[in-house]
């Protein structure tokens, strides 16, 4: 975590002063020593120029109070030990009376030049480090997809430069305040946000000790810093970092108006599939058993037994019919809602076909049916009753589609850690145009006459079938004809072999 | 013999009427309740010799019901679902149901169901020694298996697991029943064990998995074997 940038008064350096003070009493004392060595070989206006240059060092070093202080302590053993008279403090000439303003006006020039130029590069360093923080934060509001990214960034930006607990507010509909993003320890004081909302313009706002900005062309939003900073320039640069804020919330918001409109006009255009299919899909069945039922009842003794059984037969097909088409119409919300739970078990696949194919009255050897699943094909990981109606929808569409003696084939292998299972039929096929689209929801071929199908079938297997992470397509039947439906399913592993007791 | 009473207790009046109608054309005797508390009233009163319970009831929840039946009353019960409500159907059977039907439904699966359960309530129930069913024979003292006259070698567990399927003929069983008795308590979550052994078992027993003659699996419930002619 980075520290606060503090700023101090311009004459302290990085060190406390009685620290300072000692340094220059121990630069005079060495500077005094080292006199002693020099001062039978060289003058004594040398001398004092070596006092000098230690108070230049020190005070350049240091800054101006221990340079002023170093400069004193020099005159004070430059008098005692150098001039005349000796060891006194008295001073006799006026040259050692400017000795002294020399000193101590050399001392004063450098140690603020000195200070002037800490201040100075303390100043740069500042900014540049303000600069690449606007820069990362520019690039970070750029790069943000969503609305909670922009304020969690900007909550967290702001939080670290102002060293302070934020948070971002959002007025409700229903005139209640709600938080949209926040550092983990911001309090949000709900009440005085809608005051400071009122007042504010579009500078901060200090109330109660917390800084309030508004956020966004609008203005969308509320940001609360809880411990105002004291200076201007950190008010500035909390409305820099929230104009930024306010430029890419710009873009988000409307990314996710234009997703909102998207669906909505999706879930729109399902809807109105779905209502022409249902009257359709629904009435079709209805229209036999009540048409067949009713013939029952009005014909009587009229019709002979075999008649009356035919038609309660049809009655009964119909209505398991409609069965399966209404199972399609729930699976085809769930699927559309994401909302497709995976209650996985390990499933055998040829329960499933066996599960399937009874649903469909369809019986393995008497309907042109053949099944060729190896016995030992690994157990499926996946939910068995989702699997099992995608496999109903293909064998429906098979069935519904293959001529009277068309076969029909289900097989299933095993390719690596995947499981492919196809059916097959004879029927007229799908041309390579369309064999994507069929898994369209309410797709019918359009060249079939008497639109036997709902279109909800196919797309719903895939759904399912998607659901498991695998795959459904179709492709040209065996021999060129008719059509091949591949399920594509990973497989998964289960660890250890059965245990005997 | 006297005939066979039957409890009907399901809120919906026309599935009551065509339950009543093929009940009574197969000459048991129809008793119906739309209401949970009043099913009980007529399970402890007149004491039905079978139970049909829908769960969807709408004065109290089925299972309750089903509960409160098997506090006193081993009954056998076959209850009415729908479709999905698969850890409904577990549930039921797991407090003491005898067997299920999915709606919609229709009623020669029903009436053969029912058949099966009063046949494992007939007069004779004292344990046999030899378990038969569609040609499967299974000799409780020589531990010997035939299917059509032929022997077949089974595995522990294969023969543990027949035994079970063996004993309640044409009667679903659940996953969590047959781990139980087959494995212990501890390992009645291993969907995968059971699904091996059955595959073993079908192959041993010559069933077609895809069309199977014997062991026939109830999808995300149990297994069951098939009723037979009898």
């Amino acid at each position: 975590m980075k520290q606060a940038q503090t700023h101090e008064p311009s004459s302290a350096l990085a060190m406390p002063h009685w620290k300072a003070y000692f340094i220059a009493l121990a630069s005079v004392i060495i500077t005094t020593g080292l006199a002693f060595m020099l001062h039978r070989v060289l003058p004594l206006a040398s001398l004092s120029l070596l006092f000098l240059t230690g108070i230049l060092i020190v005070s350049a070093r240091l800054g101006l109070r221990a340079g002023l202080a170093a400069s004193i302590l020099s005159f004070l053993a430059y008098n005692f030990f150098f001039t005349t008279p000796l060891h006194t403090f008295a001073v006799h000439d006026d040259g050692d009376v400017a000795t002294l303003l020399f000193f101590l006006i050399m001392a004063t020039i450098s140690g603020n030049l000195a200070a002037r130029m800490h201040r100075e590069m303390r100043q740069r360093q500042d900014s540049l480090h303000r600069i690449s923080k606007m820069f990362e934060f520019g690039r970070r509001m750029s790069s943000a997809a969503q609305t909670g990214q922009v304020l969690t960034a900007l909550v967290d930006e702001l939080a670290e430069e102002l060293n302070s607990p934020v948070a971002v507010l959002v007025p409700g509909d229903d005139g209640q305040w709600r938080e949209a993003a926040r550092t983990s320890s911001a309090a949000v004081p709900l009440e005085s946000v809608q005051e400071a909302w009122d007042r504010a313009s579009d500078e901060p706002l200090a109330l109660d000790g917390r800084l309030f900005l508004k956020l966004g062309a609008g203005p969308v939003a509320m940001v609360v810093v809880d411990r105002a900073p004291g200076q201007q320039e950190a008010q500035d640069l909390a409305r820099s970092f929230c104009d930024q804020a306010a430029i890419a919330l710009d873009r988000t918001l409307l990314a996710s108006d234009l997703d909102e409109a998207r669906v909505a006009t999706e879930r729109e255009q399902l809807r109105t599939a779905l209502l022409s299919s249902l009257s359709h899909d629904l009435r079709t069945p209805l229209a036999s058993v009540i048409g067949s039922t009713s013939s029952v009842l009005e014909c009587g003794a009229a019709i002979s037994e075999d008649d009356r059984n035919e038609l309660l037969r049809n009655t009964l097909e119909e209505a398991r019919r409609l069965d399966r088409y209404i199972q399609n119409l729930l699976d085809m919300t769930r699927i559309g809602q994401g909302g497709l739970s995976l209650e996985r078990n390990w499933v055998e696949l040829h329960d499933i076909v066996s599960g399937a194919t009874a649903r469909l009255d369809l019986v393995p050897g008497q309907f042109p049916l053949t099944v060729d699943i190896p016995r030992d094909f690994p157990l499926l990981w996946v939910h068995g009753a989702l699997l099992e109606q995608a496999l109903v929808n293909l064998l429906d569409n098979a069935t519904r589609y293959s001529p009277r003696d068309g076969h029909i084939g289900i097989t299933a292998r095993q390719q690596g850690d995947q499981a492919i299972i196809e059916v097959t039929d004879q029927g007229p096929g799908i041309p390579p145009g369309e064999r994507e689209k069929v898994f369209d929801m309410f797709y019918t071929a359009s060249d079939s006459g008497d639109s036997l199908g709902t279109g909800l079938g196919l797309a719903i297997c895939r759904g399912m079938v998607a659901a498991h992470a695998g795959s459904v397509a179709a492709g040209e039947g065996p021999g060129g004809k008719g059509t091949r439906m591949r399920i594509t399913l990973p497989l998964a592993q289960h660890s250890g072999p059965v245990p005997e007791r | 013999m006297n005939p066979t009473r039957v409890l009907i207790v399901e809120d919906e009046s026309r599935i009551r009427k065509f339950l009543r109608i093929s009940l009574e054309a197969h000459d048991y005797i129809v008793q119906e309740s739309r209401l949970g508390a009043e099913g009980l009233e007529l399970c402890a009163a007149r004491q039905p010799d079978l139970l049909i319970l829908d769960l969807g009831l709408p004065d109290m929840d089925g299972i309750q019901v089903l509960k409160r039946l098997r506090e006193w009353s081993d009954l056998p019960v076959i209850v009415l679902s729908v479709r999905a409500a698969e850890a409904e159907k577990v549930a039921a059977l797991d407090l003491g149901a005898n067997d299920y039907m999915t709606k919609p439904f229709g009623v020669s699966e029903l009436l053969a169901r029912i058949r099966v359960l009063l046949r494992d309530r007939g007069p004779d129930s004292t344990s046999p020694q030899v378990l038969e069913s569609d040609g499967l024979k299974m000799n409780l003292l020589t531990r010997e298996v035939t299917r059509d006259g032929q022997r077949v070698h089974l595995a522990r567990k294969e023969y543990d697991l027949l035994h079970l399927l063996l004993a309640h003929p044409g009667r679903v069983l659940t996953h969590r029943h047959i781990l139980t008795e087959i494995w212990g308590p501890d390992r009645n979550e291993e969907t995968h064990y059971l699904r091996v052994l059955v595959r073993q078992l079908r192959i041993k027993l010559g069933d077609d998995p895809t069309a199977p003659r014997y062991i026939q699996t109830a999808q995300g419930v149990g297994y069951r074997l098939a009723p037979g002619t009898d």
